[in-house]
Parts: C-alpha cells; structure tokens; sequence
C-alpha cells in the first residue's frame, strides 16, 4: 500500500463522511420511494450493532447476490439512518464492478462518496493488486468490507456452491482476526437474478457471524477453503430459508 | 498442461488450437476463480507450491509451463 492510495482512502472517507447528511437520507427517502421493506428491521441493526459492539473489526460481510442493488439493501438492513451519518466510519466499504456505473458521472461520484471501490472483473493483474492493497489496507485499519464470494449475480437465482470467487479468501488469509459476516437476502418475489428488485418488495434477511476455521493447507488450496466455508454457510441459510420462509409482514 | 486446463474449459474445441500464446483467461474463456483451480491442479500433479504473486502472473499457457518447469 502506497501513502497516495492511503491518503485517497482517507479523504474519500472524510468526503463521505461530509457529505453523509445529505446522502444518507436521500438513500433511505430511495429505499421508501421504491417501496422496499425488509421484515424484522430493528432486530437486524439491532444484531449487527451487538456484533459491532463485541468486535470492533475487521469484519468482512459477505452476502448471496441476486440484484445490482443488495449491497445497497444490506446496508440499509444492517445501519439505521442516524447511524449512516453519526457511524459513517463503521459503514462497509463496498467492491462495486465498474462496469455497472461507470457511464454515469452522477453514479461515479455517489458511490464514490459512499465508500464504494470499483472492481473490474476479469480486470487485469495490477488493476487487482491494487484493489486487494485498498482491501487490505481497509482491514488492517479494522474497517467493515462487504463484498460477494459468488464474484456475480447468480444465474441459477440459488446459492453457487461451485464458481466462487478466491479473493475473498486471499483477505481472511493475510487478517486471521477477521470476523465474517454472511448476509443471505431474499426478496419475496425474487426467483432468479436481476437488475433491481420490483417496487414494494418485501425482503427477508438472515445473518450468521463467525470467525473462519484456519485452514491445514497453504496458498491458494488455503483461500478456496476459506471462501468455502463462506459459501457453504450461505448455501446452508438459503437452505434454511427455503424451509423457513414467513409470510411477507411489515418493518 | 492442455489435460489440466481440458477439465476447467467449457468449449473444448479452444484446446485444440492452444498454443504457448493462447491466453487462459481471454482464448480459452477459463473464469479467474477456474484459474486457480487449473493452478491448484498443477500443484497437486507436479508435486509444487505456487505463490499468489506467482500465480498473479500466469495468463497464458506459457507462462503456466514456464512457472511449472520452474519449480521442478
């Protein structure tokens, strides 16, 4: 990690930051204009602030990934508006794919503000090196990452179990204190993948925290266990999920 | 190494024109997270450890065998 690639961390925080009272609400006036509900609202921030409380970080969420929006929603889930602006240091860092915003000026500069580092999937070498540097970095400075083991939207509209991405294992392999966070979000009309959610969706989240098994192996066999054992787990509350799953009800 | 990269590759036809040059991720439509398994692959049949800067580094074939022949 560079002091440049540092420091524009640290001012695209504090940019975040400054900004954070006149976003977050917008964000959260979105999520009402759209309709979006999420079922048991207050027991999940409630959760993830105890989980917050306990550990401080680094903490790595890792949600199932259906539609361009559910770090948007998991966000939403997981920090209270109030939280948004007086907590904005504790919010994840998101790992958009560029290619999903990029030609939209007013899009850059809102995830920008908004802790978002883009991706390029099947980027070359050196543009991923820097971004699991900025990754890194976030986690040595017990930061909140949130990213999706799955690496895409899943086609099937289920958990992949098979063609996960190992970057995520590459993380938890160089912050051993790293807690993970997995996120499984559902919408009640969601049945495959898809840009955005319909309006007036009603969402349904379950959340499991743990700190990763250390793996016997090394390298790269060490990361895809690692990201196993996160997939695994999300595939397990999909599961769950199927077996469980309430009508819709209110916030 | 075409035997190794035959159990990833969806379109197996790629294969039969690989040369050296053929580049993994973009010719033969092998998915980064497929990559490291091919590499995963080569450590467990050539009885070699690869680093992630190492494995950073391959993106043709070529640069599979050279690494290989490295380590052997």
């Amino acid at each position: 990690m560079t002091l440049p690639t540092a420091f524009h961390l640290r001012l695209q925080s504090a940019l975040g930051f400054l900004t954070a009272g006149l976003l977050a609400p917008l964000y959260f006036l979105f999520m009402k204009f759209r309709g979006y509900r999420i079922m048991d609202l207050d027991k999940i921030r409630r959760q993830w602030a105890g989980l917050l409380k306990n550990h401080r970080g680094p903490w790595l969420i890792c949600g199932n990934h259906l539609t361009l929006i559910d770090s948007i929603i998991m966000i939403y889930a997981l920090v209270s508006l109030g939280g948004h602006i007086k907590g904005f240091q504790r919010l994840p860092w998101n790992l958009p794919e560029r290619a999903n915003f990029q030609q939209n000026l007013f899009m850059v500069i809102l995830c920008y503000l908004s802790k978002c580092i883009p991706v390029s999937r099947g980027g070359d070498r050196e543009e991923m090196q820097a971004t699991l540097a900025r990754c890194n970095y976030l986690l040595e400075r017990r930061q909140v990452l949130m990213v999706f083991p799955e690496g895409r939207r899943s086609r099937s509209g289920r958990v992949d179990t098979e063609n996960f991405s190992y970057g995520v294992g590459r993380f938890l392999q160089g912050h051993r204190d790293c807690r993970v966070l997995c996120v499984y979000l559902r919408g009640d009309a969601q049945i495959l993948y898809g840009d955005m959610p319909g309006r007036g969706e009603t969402f349904t989240i379950t959340m499991d925290a743990f700190l990763p098994a250390i793996p016997a192996g090394q390298g790269l066999r060490a990361q895809r266990d690692l990201v196993g054992q996160i997939v695994r787990r999300l595939a397990q509350m999909e599961e769950y999920f199927a077996q469980h799953r309430e009508k819709p009800g209110t916030d | 190494m075409i035997e190794i990269l035959r159990l990833y590759t969806k379109d197996k036809t790629h294969l039969d024109r690989a040369t050296m040059t053929t580049h993994i991720l973009d010719d033969l439509k092998v998915n980064s997270a497929r990559l490291l398994d091919v590499i995963i692959k080569c450590e467990d049949i050539f009885g070699i450890i690869i680093e992630d800067d190492e494995a950073d580094k391959i993106l043709t074939i070529g640069d599979a065998v050279e690494l290989i022949k490295k380590k052997l």
